[in-house]
């Protein structure tokens, strides 16, 4: 199983950002009630089982909140080019 | 277990704790596809000299990044980083800026470095707009699209930079958007390693400027017209132009190898060097 680390202080808000749940393909993303110190709503994992450990949300984060940490036996990062149009 | 902190922290400054990018704005997916580049190449930082202009896409490595960086005056950071580039040949040398700032006011110096063949590495982030002023219609924006300054639609037809550059000479052009950060990461990679002028262009999402001037908004619904309207190179080249229409053209243009200007100064300054050495002996 993939542990899906969030800084909480780093991120700027699933409302008005949300980029990790728009490409996480498990739909794990939620805004949790919580503020962070700059006053936005960080996101929290619903069911951190179900990670598939794409690394999606790391990737596209622009502001280096998320760290997916794999394990060896999961799946390699998802096809590079999979997404390319 | 779990980290404290993201693994790469380790390349930016202690004291900068967050980014200075409005929520959702694609510079910093751009900032992590660069630290990502340089992390998978097992580069160190001291080996850099980071070059950026003014605007909001400037700011990616300055003061963000743990290595020697130079904030430039706007639209000059090329003419800057070919002086760092010749001055200190063995620095990887790269300039990180917006499209207002590399192909408007900055225009020249783009396409004579890439004339000149110079061993830079430009990543230039394609907002479409100049997002730090306030959302003034740029070189990049697309026609009809009203903005501050266009406020019946811009009448005027805008750069495609990548074959602009690549018909310039460059030895490297690549082209990804905000929704191909591991193409981009790697494209970064490659234009590091080339042995010449190598951008990279990096069309992202201002949501706060260019979602309000095309209606878009969100960051995420800008990034699904990114994701819905991308085009590969080697499709598109079978494409009639019509359907290419308000399409977005991604991939890699150019990957050739040619001579380089700062070998050609000091393969230059080595033989007249070894020239007046001969003269003292006679
Ligand atoms: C000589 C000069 N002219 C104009 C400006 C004002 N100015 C600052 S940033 C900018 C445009 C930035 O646009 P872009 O390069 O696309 O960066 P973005 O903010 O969109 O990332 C302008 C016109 C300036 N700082 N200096
Ligand atoms: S992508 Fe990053 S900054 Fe945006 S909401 Fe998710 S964790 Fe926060
Ligand atoms: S690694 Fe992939 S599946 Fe797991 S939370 Fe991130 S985006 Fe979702
Ligand atoms: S104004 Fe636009 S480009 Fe500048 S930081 Fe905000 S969203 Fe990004
Ligand atoms: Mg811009």
């Amino acid at each position: 199983m993939s542990k899906v680390n969030i800084f909480r202080q780093s991120c700027k808000g699933v409302d008005d950002c949300g980029i990790c749940k728009f490409v996480c393909p498990q739909d794990l993303f939620q805004a949790c009630q919580e503020m962070n110190a700059a006053g936005y709503f960080p996101p929290e994992i619903k069911d951190e089982s179900q990670c598939t450990g794409c690394r999606n949300c790391m990737v596209y984060c622009p502001d280096f909140a998320i760290w997916v940490e794999k394990t060896d036996d999961q799946p390699a990062e998802e096809d590079e080019d999979k997404n390319a149009g | 277990m779990s980290v404290s902190e993201h693994p790469l922290r380790k390349y930016t400054r202690r004291h900068i704790t967050r980014t200075t990018t409005c929520p959702g704005c694609g510079i910093g997916t751009v900032s992590q596809a660069i630290l990502r580049a340089i992390d998978e190449l097992g580069l160190d930082m001291d080996d850099f000299v980071f070059v950026s202009g003014i605007g909001c896409s400037a700011w990616i490595p300055s003061p963000f990044y743990a290595a020697d960086t130079l904030h430039t005056t706007h639209g000059r950071p090329i003419a800057f980083a070919t002086g760092v580039k010749l001055g200190l040949p063995d620095k990887n040398v790269m300039v990180v800026s917006g499209d207002g700032d590399l192909t408007a006011i900055g225009g020249n110096h783009l396409i004579h470095a890439a004339r000149r063949n110079v061993d830079l590495t430009v990543v230039l982030v394609n907002n479409g707009i100049y997002g730090m002023t306030g959302g003034q219609t740029a070189p990049t924006t697309p026609r009809g699209l009203t903005t501050i300054t266009s406020p019946y639609g811009t009448m005027e037809h805008h750069f495609d930079i990548a074959p602009m550059v690549a018909a310039a000479g460059a030895s490297f052009v690549a082209r990804w958007t905000t929704y191909h950060p591991r193409q981009m990461t790697r494209s970064i990679k490659k234009g590091i390693q080339k042995k010449g002028f190598a951008l990279i262009e990096a069309v992202s999402q201002c949501p706060v400027q260019y979602g309000k001037a095309s209606k878009l908004g969100s960051a995420v619904r800008i990034l699904e017209y990114f994701k819905e309207n991308s085009v590969r190179i080697d499709k598109a080249r079978a494409m009639e132009a019509e359907a290419l229409a308000g399409k977005i053209i991604v991939g890699e243009w150019v990957d050739i190898a040619k001579a380089e200007l700062t070998q050609e100064w000091t393969e230059l300054r080595r033989k007249l060097r070894e020239e007046s050495e001969c003269h003292k002996l006679i």
